[in-house]
């Protein structure tokens, strides 16, 4: 296989955007493409889950290709439900280290904010099973409670937890000007005061609204490249060293320990692996917190932490910027916004802009190994990456 | 109305949701299946009450939970229960659980025993 780096990154606000969902993908791929200073490319990928069913928009990779110039590059629509993003990305690496192509633009997007919310959620709970979930009403902001309240017992998590990690990334928010969600929250507006219950009222007990991230529409892209694309663009040389990805069942209840996220577990270590990386040597994460509850278990479940003990590593502030392990520092899910087939490659765009060193204020010093976790499904479809700086 | 397991006939590997290939031998092929009904009795496992149903639900919540069923198989249902807790007894019936479009989907409802 030959080297794969991201030589080119992009991304629109995550807001409620009035654009077309062509031109929320296509936005993003300008940026990247000014960002690397290339016109030509061999392939582009468009990561999105709902265009057909929220947009009357389907076959988006043919699209987007027209609309940014770069005809006559080979296109193609990734869906692979909220990890489309780094489903496409993966798709990127491969026809990359391959040989089979030098260029490959990875765009995600996701225009949700067309329907309402409720018909949000229920969109996306199209992708659980259809006769031993969906029928019963279940959401994924159900699926998480469920998976919740049996950490909750099992470990020692506290509503106070899920709310610190909701606080956290919110106010990291605020260091990205892309991000959703630009307002400042506290433990105590949102759980220790009387006002806490109308402010922040239960989704799917005990999940409540703050411990779930925002429907968003958005866009973001990544550009690969070979080595020597990647050397005449005269960056920081970022590699995507190491792709993982693993599957779980279908339906959660018939995994044998419902706490357990197997998948995030085994797609990070073969991302890691592949890059020749430890948990420890990680600068930098952006985990899949569409729920509070998933950064606690995923922090875990890649090895940052031992398994019940990621809240208490919360507590000690190890994953806050300037912590041991920062996670989430663009706001992550849950503060920069949800955009489901955006949400991979943004993840991925933070890597790039931190590990070049570009990130000011949210900026985690010194960082040379990035890592990532989409988690879609209810954890039945998990991609990792793992990001180095090469000097 | 019934909710099905789905036992394998080579190897009695029994599935829920149905599976298109044995998960316990791998037996490929048409028919590899015989239908048992699921058992109704168990224990609950893991619950929520939800407050963001799909448009299609009228009422404000509902409580949906994984019972373990007393044949150790795990099963989604709804809860038809005041105050659920973990671990309670339930007894499940299968019942209308969604209106669709052109079919009402039955499932499993489970009661306090
Ligand atoms: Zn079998």
């Amino acid at each position: 296989m030959r080297n794969v780096y991201a030589i080119g990154i992009g991304i629109t606000s995550f807001t409620r955007l009035e654009f077309q969902l062509v031109e929320i993908a296509s936005y993003p791929v300008m940026f990247a493409l000014r960002d690397c200073g290339l016109k030509q490319v061999d392939q582009l990928y468009v990561a999105n889950m709902g265009g057909a069913r929220l947009n009357h928009q389907t076959a988006l990779g043919s699209a987007v290709v027209d609309s940014c110039n770069l005809l006559p590059a080979g296109a193609a629509t990734i869906e692979n439900g909220p990890a489309s993003g780094a489903a496409a990305i993966k798709e990127g690496f491969m026809a990359v280290a391959s040989g089979m192509h030098d260029v490959v633009v990875v765009t995600g997007a996701e225009r949700m904010r067309e329907v309402n919310g409720l018909e949000a959620t229920d969109f996306v709970a199209s992708l659980t099973h259809p006769l031993a979930e969906y029928i019963y009403g279940v959401t994924l902001p159900s699926l998480a409670a469920m998976f919740t309240r049996l950490y909750m017992e099992k470990y020692g998590v506290t509503e106070r937890h899920l709310a610190m990690v909701g606080v956290k990334n919110q106010n990291n928010a605020l260091k990205n000007e892309f991000a959703h969600l630009q307002q400042a929250i506290t433990l105590e507006g949102i759980l220790d005061s009387e006002e806490a219950f109308t402010n922040n009222p239960y989704v799917a007990e005990p999940l409540r609204f703050f411990d779930c991230c925002p429907v968003s529409d958005g866009g973001a892209c990544v550009i690969l490249a070979s080595e020597e694309v990647a050397k005449k663009t005269g960056r920081p040389m970022i590699r995507l060293a190491g792709v993982g990805q693993s599957t779980d069942t279908h339906a959660v209840l018939a995994r044998k320990d419902p706490t357990d996220l197997l998948a995030v577990r085994r797609a990070a270590a073969q991302s890691m692996e592949m890059a020749g990386v430890k948990p420890k040597d990680v600068d930098v994460a952006e985990l899949h917190d569409a729920f509070t509850i998933l950064e606690i278990a995923e922090s875990e479940e890649v090895g940052f932490f031992k398994k019940g003990e990621g809240h208490l590593a919360l507590e000690r502030g190890e994953t806050e910027l300037g912590g041991k392990i920062p996670i989430n520092v663009s706001g992550g899910l849950k503060g920069r916004g949800h955009p489901v087939g955006a949400t991979g490659v943004a993840q991925a765009y933070e890597m790039v802009y931190q590990l070049r060193g570009e990130a000011g204020e949210r900026q985690v010093k010194d960082a040379k190994v990035g890592f990532t976790c989409n988690f879609g499904g209810f954890g039945n479809n998990v991609i990792c990456l793992t990001f180095i700086r090469e000097d | 109305m019934e909710v099905y397991a789905y036992k394998c006939r080579k190897c009695c590997h029994v599935h829920y949701p149905y599976k298109m290939i044995c998960h316990g031998c791998g037996e490929n092929k048409h028919d590899a299946f015989d239908l048992v009904p699921m058992t109704k009795d168990g224990k609950l496992l893991t619950f929520t009450i939800v407050h963001n149903l799909p448009p299609d639900f009228e009422v404000p919540t509902l409580a949906i939970g994984i019972v373990e069923l007393d044949d150790g198989m795990r099963i989604m249902g709804q809860l038809k229960v005041q105050e659920p807790e973990l671990g309670m007894k339930l007894k499940g019936k299968v019942e209308v659980v969604r209106h669709g479009d052109y079919t009402d989907y039955h499932g499993m409802v489970f009661y306090a025993a």
